[in-house]
């Protein structure tokens, strides 16, 4: 890092520094921040490439555009891009970057080196993971079951190049949890106390504690797999004696507080948008925040839920049904929360707005259809049909994807300056969620008619809907295709955006649009929430969509 | 964590910013906190990736405890016990250095870190005499337990007399002390690195964080020892 | 800042003990390594594992405590260290919840055996942990279904 004088500190951070070398050994939290929203979205189209792939071979009965061993790569694929390399860094690697620190009035993270580390474990990951797509991908299913991981002598180079790129990148996702929960702990501004932490942070919080102590099990696990894979242990592998459900074990007790680790940042986001776009203080503030600790909780006593229909004992299956049915208690604390926050509020249908009342229909679908699969007599029928697919598109899409839309729409006119079309917004908006309400609701009914997931072919009485879903996903698609032309023609054509759009009194608003290198010229002193509507000023209020002297 | 270069980047800043302390920190004090407590919550880490190998040995003890009881009769007692005394030993020396860098003495710090490291080399040295052994023994992981490369006629024959399922035990014993072992070596790497920000004279009463955490790693590389010892060696 | 508010000079304040105490512990440590290897010698059977883990945890306390400083540190990285051993201690738990009670409703309801060839499915446990209502012959695995009159 150079020298940074006074003026430079308190510069826009875009054009603070220059040349290329400014951007790759920056420590600035908010360019790391931009940088890993760019590949985060990079895996995002590669993701939906591959789910449009798949959707499209499903259209029809029978062989359609690849052969079966394709399609089962072109599954994996799908899943493993989605979580390890979209969903789990999208929120806390790429907003929750940018915004966290602005939030608690600090001027970085509190450990910037380890920041920029993190972005590029994440890209060593990311090429590793590439590397086994180039070695000819493999078809294990993104959960690398044993012995599916072990029993294909010719898949060796592969499944090592994938798991090492999920070891590495799970340390990537620890090096981000760890600086934030170090952060949220030791870098608040005077006067911003525990409970005047905006929900973001609280979510923020929630995800970090997860990522740190889970992710390690992760990575053990992977270890675990590659010294079965090459030394034969005996520990996974069944041929040699070994238990390949204590594989599911091990990998459930990271995956399923990593989906958390999804959905939790998702919460966040919305949390803020709903309070921003009402006007309103969130209606139970405070259990809010702690359902968002409730279920980091939760998530480490729920994990094999995923493995009832597994050879588990009867005895662990009844055990962990009935914990699953603790999730419903966070869960429902928030979306009544959020209900009771809009009511009354004076609510504006902005196009991040849009996104949140889309996260709280989906997900509510999403967490209702849990428990369906949370129940063990119906789960045993549930199991790994197409209704397990639409309840988690349903938390991991509906919920996480679309707050992150609408997290990356009210943050992106401070993120780069620029405020985009509000009119291609809406309608790249509403193709999302009626694609999306398409392509997943018929797969509920085909799940509970006995469609099973990752299955090529079917039968053909399933035809009908299985072409309604694939139509449903060109929708959705064609949604956020929208979106995203919407956000690129803003950067080229977008007017300048004011320092506050939104007229919101949180913490993040009261910098310039984009903020200055370190944030704030001076560190701010907190002297009230933030979402305290009620006490704000009407300047505070003022919605300036567009900077002052931004030309038309 | 902070090399000279970037905080002096910060000399213009107009608070009171003493060299060592970050631009984006207040104070010396909030710096050292922080850097503690993420110390704490990446050994919190380290605790639960080494856990997960615990937690399999533990599963698979319960499930198979012959085979662990045969195992552990093959691991060398002394040899372990001889270990676990020069590991607890450099963790009083690296306790040690710490404190005589809180007191400012610089080369005091330096002949603790010296002698920290010199027992991590012993340390290595052992464990490369037991490693050899197994070897030599055919005691190894998985699918090589009992010589797959090596001349078979002349291995002891006793590992006939462990059960089968003994190449699992001692996968994981390879599994346990290798990684371990790979700590030892990374915190061999941390405590040269502080050894030489100490010579340099990066260090004083009032700035010694580098120290105390290069020492928190390695009694963690002790914790985990403290563990694993008894649990390979001693009850199998 | 709130999170340190009694450093009121900003300077670091640590708690530095002296050097014969750190020897002392260090004696400790040593005590109880023989004190394990020791008892290591004497079977007790199940008690075994309990008291080389006790042993260890003791040992594991001190460093932490005093090696490690955390009895004059922050609270929060004491609660860090806990907490990381109570979710690993969740992870085991529940587990061996499973691992230790695989099979048993099965055995009580005389369907653990394939109907076809009377072989004894795949246990977890298929040396120690069978519950077996009819005891003779769970071991083998060849002998013909019992259970059927439950």
């Amino acid at each position: 890092m150079s020298t940074h004088d006074e003026a430079t500190l308190n510069t826009n951070y875009l054009t603070a520094t220059k040349g290329w070398k400014s951007w790759a050994f920056t420590l600035d939290h908010k360019r790391i921040g931009l940088m890993y929203l760019v590949f985060v979205l990079a895996a995002f189209l590669a993701g939906g490439i591959f789910a449009l792939l798949v959707r499209t071979e499903l259209m029809s009965h029978g062989p359609t555009i690849v052969s079966g061993p394709t399609y089962n790569k072109l599954f994996t694929l799908h899943g493993a891009i989605m979580v390890f390399l979209f969903i789990i860094p999208s929120i806390p690697a790429s907003l929750g970057n940018f915004i966290l620190p602005i939030q608690l009035g600090a001027k970085d993270v509190a450990f910037p080196k380890l920041n920029l580390l993190s972005f590029y474990v994440y890209l060593c990951g990311a090429t590793l993971t590439l590397l086994s797509i180039a070695h000819g991908s493999v078809d294990t299913g993104w959960t690398f079951y044993t012995p599916y991981s072990l029993q294909d002598p010719e898949a060796a180079t592969k499944v090592l190049y994938m798991t090492l790129g999920v070891f590495v990148l799970g340390f990537s996702s620890i090096l981000t949890g760890l600086n934030f929960l170090v952060s949220i702990h030791k870098l608040r501004a005077p006067g911003l106390t525990w409970t005047r932490l905006p929900l973001f942070i609280w979510g923020m919080y929630a995800t970090s504690i997860m990522q740190v102590l889970a992710t390690p099990v992760l990575a053990i696990t992977l270890l675990m797999l590659v010294f079965e894979r090459v030394f034969g242990l005996g520990i996974f592998d069944p041929k040699l004696g070994g238990d390949p459900i204590l594989f599911q074990h091990f990998f459930w007790f990271y995956s399923h507080p990593a989906v958390y680790i999804m959905i939790v940042p998702g919460m966040a986001v919305v949390s803020e948008l709903f309070a921003t776009f009402s006007r309103r203080v969130i209606f139970g503030y405070f259990a809010v925040a702690m359902s968002s600790l409730g279920l980091a909780l939760v998530g480490f006593i729920v994990w094999a839920h995923h493995m009832f229909t597994s050879g588990m004992s009867e005895f662990a299956n009844m055990l962990f049904s009935a914990l699953t049915f603790l999730v419903a208690i966070p869960s429902g604390v928030k979306v009544f929360n959020w209900t009771a926050t809009l009511y009354k509020g004076s609510i504006s249908f902005a196009p991040p707005m849009l996104y949140a009342l889309a996260f709280l229909f989906l997900f509510t679908i999403g967490g209702l259809t849990g428990l369906f699969l949370g129940t063990l007599n119906t789960d045993i029928h549930l199991h790994d049909t197409y209704f397990v697919v639409a309840h988690f598109h349903y938390v991991m899409m509906g919920g996480t994807v679309i707050g992150f839309i609408g997290g990356l729409l009210y943050w992106w006119p401070k993120m780069t300056g620029k405020m985009y079309h509000f009119g291609g917004a809406t309608v790249g908006a509403w193709l999302t969620f009626i694609g999306f309400n398409v392509t997943f609701l018929s797969q509920f009914v085909l799940g509970s008619r006995g469609m099973p997931r990752r299955y090529y072919d079917y039968l053909p009485e399933f035809e009908s809907l299985h072409r309604v879903s694939t139509f449903g996903a060109y929708i959705l698609a064609s949604g956020l295709f929208t979106t995203a032309g919407v956000l690129i023609h803003s950067l080229a054509k977008g007017r300048a955006a004011g320092r506050n759009p939104w007229g919101s009194v949180a913490l993040e608003w009261k910098t310039q649009t984009p903020p200055v290198f370190q944030n704030f010229e001076q560190t701010p002193i907190i002297t009230k929430g933030p979402y305290d509507y009620h006490l704000a000023s009407d300047e505070e209020l003022v919605e300036d969509l567009y900077a002052p002297d931004a030309a038309e | 964590m902070s090399s000279p270069s970037d905080a002096t980047a910060h000399d213009a800043h107009p608070h009171e910013h003493p060299s060592y302390v970050q631009h984006h920190f207040d104070t010396a004090a909030q710096q050292y906190d922080t850097a503690k407590l993420g110390m704490w919550v990446f050994i919190a880490t380290e605790i639960l990736m080494f856990g997960g190998l615990f937690v399999a040995y533990a599963l698979m003890k319960a499930r198979e405890p012959d085979v662990f009881i045969a195992g552990h009769h093959y691991l060398n007692k002394e040899m372990g016990a001889l270990n676990t005394v020069v590991l607890l030993f450099s963790s009083l020396t690296a306790a040690l250095a710490v404190r005589s860098s809180q007191l400012g003495k610089r080369n005091e710090t330096s002949a603790w870190l010296v002698t920290t490291i010199l027992c991590a080399c012993v340390f290595l040295v052992v464990k490369y005499f037991e490693y050899s052994h197994k070897i030599e023994e055919g005691l190894l992981p998985g699918r090589y337990f009992g010589h797959p490369f090596f001349d078979m006629s002349a291995a002891p024959a006793f590992h006939e007399a462990l059960p089968s399922r003994a190449n699992m035990f001692f996968g994981l014993y390879f599994i346990m002390t290798g990684l371990h072992g790979l700590h030892v070596l990374i915190g061999m790497g941390i405590l040269s690195w502080v050894l030489l920000r100490n010579i340099r004279g990066e260090f004083s009463a009032e700035y010694f964080t580098a120290v105390d955490l290069g020492a928190l790693y390695w009694h963690l590389v002790d914790l985990v020892w403290i563990y694993l010892f008894p649990l390979l060696y001693l009850i199998g | 800042m709130n999170a340190h508010a009694h450093h009121d000079d900003g300077k670091v304040h640590a708690h530095i003990a002296p050097a014969l105490f750190y020897w002392g512990i260090f004696g400790a440590l040593i005590f109880l390594t023989f004190l394990t290897v020791a008892v290591s010698y004497v079977d007790f059977g199940a008690a075994n594992t309990v008291i080389a883990m006790v042993v260890a945890t003791i040992k594991a306390t001190l460093v932490a405590t005093f090696f490690m400083h955390l009895l004059h540190d922050k609270l929060f990285n004491s609660i860090v260290l806990v907490m990381s051993f109570v979710f690993l201690g969740i992870f085991l738990f529940l587990t061996s919840e499973d691992m230790s009670t695989r099979n048993q409703l099965d055995e009580a309801n005389g369907a653990r055996r394939y109907v076809k060839n009377g072989e004894i499915a795949p246990s977890a446990f298929p040396h120690t942990m069978v519950v077996a209502p009819h005891a003779e012959g769970h071991g083998e695995g060849h002998e013909k279904v019992e259970g059927a009159h439950h």
